[in-house]
């Protein structure tokens, strides 16, 4: 049975007196590519006006919290790097948390985003950018070093993927007793430019589950992880949150994993007819165009 | 204390897949794939998915719906065995050759087995080299084998398209090395991609588009050292969007002794990031499914009783024979120990085991 609502007018104002915070997604809720969407600052000053907490969860690890603010500041939005929850940052707060040894290193297989969380955290962390430009060449008796120091590797999107990262990682996780293999999320695909979708960290992940066969600990959504974390951080509690993104396997799951509302838009990813194809059984709470719809929704 | 759960997305295992599609021009090709992508009971796509329950377990325990067997016994009556089947299959690494050396007394053996009338075959996993080109390698370690004998899964993947009728005017877009490029060209099928474009870079800069050739029916995925983000997307589009588009994996191999001193992320590393991005599985035409199986038993009129399977490792080469309902013969002179075949995790059993091939040279020997 499809439980979800399109957003209206009476619905959303249920919705603002009930939640005192909105997770918002960003690749196809706040932006596409590098352009903003279409009433987005309005939206979100308007909701900043009422009182409520804004909290931005993305999954994209190219960038570090830091450089989102910078990426937010860049497109007229002011948010602060304490507002942004990034899954390069959950890589380094689940390492923290699960108090991985300081004195051993981390393999990223991923972008800038990560290595600079990982670092900031005060880990050992190599590989990256760095690795973009090695080559493997098989020729007889040559021999692939890894350092047998490393205890966790850290996967994410990369579009820099290549067979020394994988070769590398592959060894880590096979031969370091206990070497740690997390992803930062499994997303296939994303709108990595406004145009397309291009393969996601769950291409990368995939890849490192068919060397090692083994499965990734993954911290971003949908896993819960990311909002346990949040949750504590921010002393708010999932009854009075809703959940906004552009994806159902994970914005949305993510949402009801936790146990609050979730609102889907149609501004990425998915589509009407996604939503309501009978193969899907994700449903939302609700469901709208753009962000912006709630300032349109209430004008009206 | 922070609950942590590795919850992975929910998502639609979407399996595509064709039918043996015979000769037969009243429908397009890809109309024998059916759209709406249930499970049938496809040779290729039983195996798929006991494959896919053993990519889901983290250890190395695998699953198998066979009959309880016997533990596996040493091979002590070689004679017994060689009597009881008409055609050996070997596996090429670790049963033939390690690396570029030949392992210890295969020549004699296999010219003992010819002398005795068996027809012998090679199987090989590897995706890299075309049947010729292995061809090449077995003269120049001195072995008497033609290239009619040596089933390589760069062929299986043009065998295949052969099999389902893949119209000449559609294009194969290749994940892989020369191996492949090469049996597709002999096939007569036309392709793109393959090492050349371990060069193409990406830039994802805004206004950027990439685009990709319509005609794209298939995407074949093996092994390749030259793997990079432009042909991960360019697999992605043709598999995504092109209607019908087969996604062909040659096998699935998690690592493969390139060289004789470590393991090597495999084919299984290439074909799992397609996976990871289109969500479909793959069709597999290398071990352990049973397509090169199928293919020459009827290629050479041979019953699967009559064949005994030989290989070094459990999940391809055992996996295979039993699959394909022949005798399994394991051997230790490759990937897999004593050890890891009596493990409590190991749930492949093959018929017998023993050191090496030309066991059958000194157990015949002995049993005088």
């Amino acid at each position: 049975m499809n439980s979800c609502q399109v957003l209206s007018r009476e619905n959303l104002t249920h919705l603002l007196d009930s939640v005192d915070t909105f997770l918002f997604d960003c690749d196809g809720v706040i932006w596409k590519g590098d352009n903003l969407i279409d009433g987005v600052s309005e939206t979100l000053d308007f909701l900043r006006s009422k009182g409520k907490k804004l909290v931005f969860v993305t999954n994209n690890s190219l960038k570090s919290r830091a450089q989102y603010a910078l990426k937010f500041h860049f497109l007229g939005i002011s948010v602060s790097p304490d507002e942004i929850f990034s899954s390069s940052f959950a890589a380094a707060m689940y390492l923290k948390l699960y108090n991985f040894p300081p004195q051993n290193k981390v393999y990223v297989i991923g972008g800038d985003g990560i290595l600079e969380e990982l670092r900031l955290a005060g880990f050992n962390a190599f590989g990256g950018p760095a690795d973009a430009n090695k080559t493997v060449d098989l020729k007889q008796n040559i021999f692939f070093e890894h350092d047998k120091s490393v205890g966790a590797v850290v996967v994410g999107i990369d579009p820099n993927i290549n067979y020394y990262k994988l070769q590398y990682g592959t060894l880590c996780i096979r031969e370091n007793p206990g070497c740690l293999f997390i992803a930062t999320n499994r997303d296939a695909v994303g709108h990595m430019t406004a145009w397309q979708e291009w393969p996601g960290a769950g291409c990368m992940v995939a890849a490192m589950c068919g060397s090692t066969q083994k499965e990734p600990i993954v911290v971003g959504k949908p896993s819960t992880f990311m909002m346990d974390f949040l949750l504590q951080k921010f002393n708010v509690s999932c009854s009075k949150m809703c959940m906004v993104g552009d994806r159902l396997d994970t914005d949305i799951l993510f949402g009801q994993n936790a146990g609050c509302k979730t609102l889907l838009v149609l501004s990425g990813c998915t589509t009407q007819s996604a939503l309501q194809d009978p193969s899907n059984n994700i449903h939302p709470d609700f469901y709208t165009s753009k962000i912006s719809d709630m300032l349109d929704l209430l004008e009206a | 204390m922070l609950r942590i759960e590795s919850v992975l997305t929910t998502r639609a295992v979407v399996t595509a897949l064709p039918q043996t599609h015979k000769s037969n021009n009243s429908t397009l090709w890809f109309q024998s794939v059916p759209r709406s992508y249930k499970l049938c009971r496809n040779p290729l796509l039983l195996n798929n998915s006991k494959r896919k329950a053993s990519y889901s377990s983290s250890n190395s325990s695998r699953m198998t719906s066979f009959t309880t067997r016997a533990a596996v016994q040493p091979l002590k009556n070689a004679d017994e065995l060689i009597d009881s089947v008409e055609t050996f299959i070997f596996d090429c690494d670790g049963v033939i050759w390690k690396g570029d050396k030949l392992i210890e007394g295969v020549p004699e053996t296999l010219d003992m087995l010819r002398s005795k009338g068996k027809r012998l075959v090679f199987v090989t996993n590897n995706s890299t080299k075309s049947r010729k080109q292995y061809g090449k390698k077995f003269e120049t370690l001195g072995l008497d084998v033609s290239e009619e004998e040596i089933f390589a899964s760069s062929f299986a993947a043009a065998a295949y398209l052969k099999s389902i009728d893949f119209p000449k005017d559609k294009k194969v877009y290749v994940i892989g090395e020369d191996g492949i490029l090469k049996e597709l060209e002999l096939a007569g099928f036309q392709y793109l991609g393959g090492p050349e474009d371990g060069d193409k870079k990406i830039e994802l800069k805004p206004g950027f588009l990439m685009e990709h050739d319509h005609d794209v029916g298939a995407v074949v995925v093996g092994f390749d050292r030259y793997f990079n983000y432009y042909k991960i997307q360019y697999g992605t589009l043709c598999i995504r969007e092109n209607p019908g588009c087969l996604f062909i994996a040659t096998n699935r191999d998690a690592v493969t002794h390139l060289t004789d001193a470590q393991e090597w992320a495999g084919g299984g590393s290439m074909v799992g990031a397609l996976g990871g991005s289109t969500q479909r599985e793959p069709l597999v035409v290398g071990k352990p499914s049973t397509f090169m199986m199928d293919y020459l038993a009827n290629k050479f009129g041979i019953a699967k009783s009559q064949i005994c399977m030989v290989g070094d490792r459990l999940d391809t080469d055992i996996l295979f024979g039993q699959n394909g309902g022949c005798k399994t013969l394991l051997v230790l002179s490759g990937v897999t120990s004593l050890e890891t075949l009596q493990s409590p995790n190991n749930s492949i059993q093959p018929d017998f085991y023993t050191n090496k091939i030309s066991d059958f040279l000194s157990l015949k020997a002995a049993a005088v």
